[in-house]
């Protein structure tokens, strides 16, 4: 069976909140997942100093992310768009680029 | 309904000169469909009229460079101030007979206006319109934080102003000198105006010795290097300034704005509480705000300024000038050392923090480690929501909206 890296909806009604988990593929969505990586907190938080744009907060750990990546865990699109902004993998989709580059590269 | 403004025959003369200047075309016909007889001259309309060709002109035509409030004046529209003024002056020669000179102009010389003609509302004698800060004012803070580089917090016990509003005029002014420097118009007119209305705090020139420097013309005027003897002037004129700092609050020679040391109405002390406590026990503030919430520090950590407080004790204890000024140093040394640890603490935490930037958002990711959550993987300190414990949302007899807004 296929392990992915993918998240795990928590939170209240109208107030979601993730979990980035590992996990198998045909388990139920918020069943318990292999290892819980990190979290992600979609709603936008007023930047703490006063200036500049809000933020949404991600915590995750880095070297259970890459050893699971490396192991073959298939993240999910929206695991994949933040993994790859942390810099762990090559971003799948461009705005604006191809066809032929929407395929996406092997994880490092 | 409105009372009509059309001019009958029984109104009084001064009414009818009123009338003329409002309504420029004396018309026989009224636009009000109350009848004639309800419109008849009544005890309330003449003295309406009274009042208008009386107090009420000075409100037509407003004292020029002054306040203007109801309270200022008496029944017969005459400046109260003015008014005790020349009943002074008429008393004091009478005593001593002597000839002084006269000033011409009442109003050149209107005499300073007292809390008394700042009321505008006369039924509420307590409202009281406070002053605001003068344009010299205010450059003369932004000058002192931006220019000569102090902090907002020693710019705040020398001026007399507190340290929210400094922070305000130095932000404005910044904002004034990016629009100047954009070329946005300024509303300069309506800003005059407005001033000229209210009650100000002045800064005069020579009030305080570095005003008159010559580095204080670098705010107006083309930089230039000082001369030797200027330098002199100005190195002498600090030292007296720190002196008078040193002296403490009684050296100021201008005017306070506010008081500055208020102490801030904190939400845990709202309530009354009646708490026992031995009559051979020491009980002291720092009790007290434990009593209120065992995280409140006491009212003499919560002021604004609590240094001031500190110097005043050392005035008390009989310091000399030099013993203070070292201690003043030294706690200046310590509270530097502890904002640098501050900033290092928190520049730690941002090299540790990934900042991606979007359009929209800026994502922050920091590292967590799996390992907190322990062996069996539910500890408290483990990362992300928990699995298997409940939420406790939808029990009874618990606040499920918030009892206050912070």
């Amino acid at each position: 069976m296929v392990v992915k890296i993918r998240l795990a909806r928590f939170g209240r009604r109208k107030a979601p909140f993730y979990n980035i988990v590992v996990a198998q593929a045909r388990t139920a969505r918020n069943s318990k997942p292999i290892e819980v990586l990190g979290t992600y907190n979609p709603i936008p938080q007023p930047p703490t100093d006063g200036e500049g744009k809000p933020f949404k907060d991600i915590r995750l750990d880095s070297a259970r992310t890459k050893y699971w990546l490396g192991v073959g865990a298939q993240p999910s699109d929206p695991a994949w768009r933040l993994l790859s902004m942390a810099g762990l993998i090559v971003p799948k989709y461009r705005p604006g680029a191809s066809a032929t580059q929407h395929a996406p590269p092997a994880p490092k | 309904m409105p009372p009509s403004l059309a001019c009958s025959s029984s109104t009084l003369s001064c009414a009818k000169q009123l009338c003329k200047a409002t309504a420029s075309s004396t018309s026989s016909r009224s636009f009000s469909t109350t009848p004639r007889t309800q419109q008849r001259t009544t005890r309330a309309r003449r003295a309406l009229y009274r009042w208008l060709a009386t107090v009420g002109d000075n409100f037509r035509n407003p004292l020029p460079g002054s306040t203007n409030y109801l309270g200022a004046y008496n029944a017969q529209g005459k400046l109260k101030r003015v008014v005790e003024a020349e009943y002074k002056k008429a008393n004091d020669k009478k005593m001593d007979k002597g000839n002084r000179d006269i000033p011409k102009d009442p109003s050149e010389a209107l005499p300073p206006e007292s809390a008394r003609d700042r009321t505008p509302f006369p039924i509420s004698r307590s409202f009281i319109s406070q002053s605001v800060l003068s344009e010299e004012f205010r450059d003369e803070i932004w000058f002192r934080i931006m220019k000569q580089g102090k902090s907002v917090r020693e710019v705040s016990v020398d001026m007399g102003v507190e340290m929210s509003r400094v922070g305000a005029v130095v932000r404005l002014k910044e904002v004034e000198l990016e629009w100047k420097r954009i070329g946005k118009p300024l509303a300069t007119p309506y800003a005059k105006a407005v001033m000229s209305m209210l009650p100000k705090t002045g800064f005069a020139e020579d009030a305080a010795s570095e005003r008159s420097l010559p580095e204080r013309k670098l705010f107006s005027k083309p930089k230039r290097l000082m001369s030797d003897e200027e330098r002199k002037k100005l190195r002498a004129a600090n030292r007296e300034q720190r002196a008078i700092e040193a002296r403490g609050i009684e050296g100021r020679n201008f005017a306070r704005h506010e008081s500055i040391n208020d102490l801030p109405v904190h939400s845990k002390t709202g309530q009354q509480i009646f708490h026992p406590t031995s009559e051979s026990r020491q009980f002291t503030r720092a009790d007290a705000a434990k009593v209120f919430d065992e995280r409140l520090l006491p009212a003499d950590d919560r002021i604004p300024h609590p240094e001031m407080v500190v110097r005043q004790r050392e005035l008390v204890e009989g310091l000399s000038d030099e013993e203070r000024m070292e201690k003043a140093q030294l706690r200046a040394a310590k509270a530097e050392s502890k904002r640098l640890a501050e900033v290092a603490k928190q520049v730690a935490k941002d090299s540790k923090t990934k900042r991606v930037e979007t359009p929209r958002w800026e994502f922050r990711f920091t590292e967590a480690n799996v390992e907190d959550a322990g062996k069996t993987g539910r500890g408290h300190k483990g990362v992300g929501w928990r699995y298997g414990v409940p939420l406790y949302d939808r029990n009874k007899g618990l606040v499920k909206i918030p009892q206050s807004v912070e």
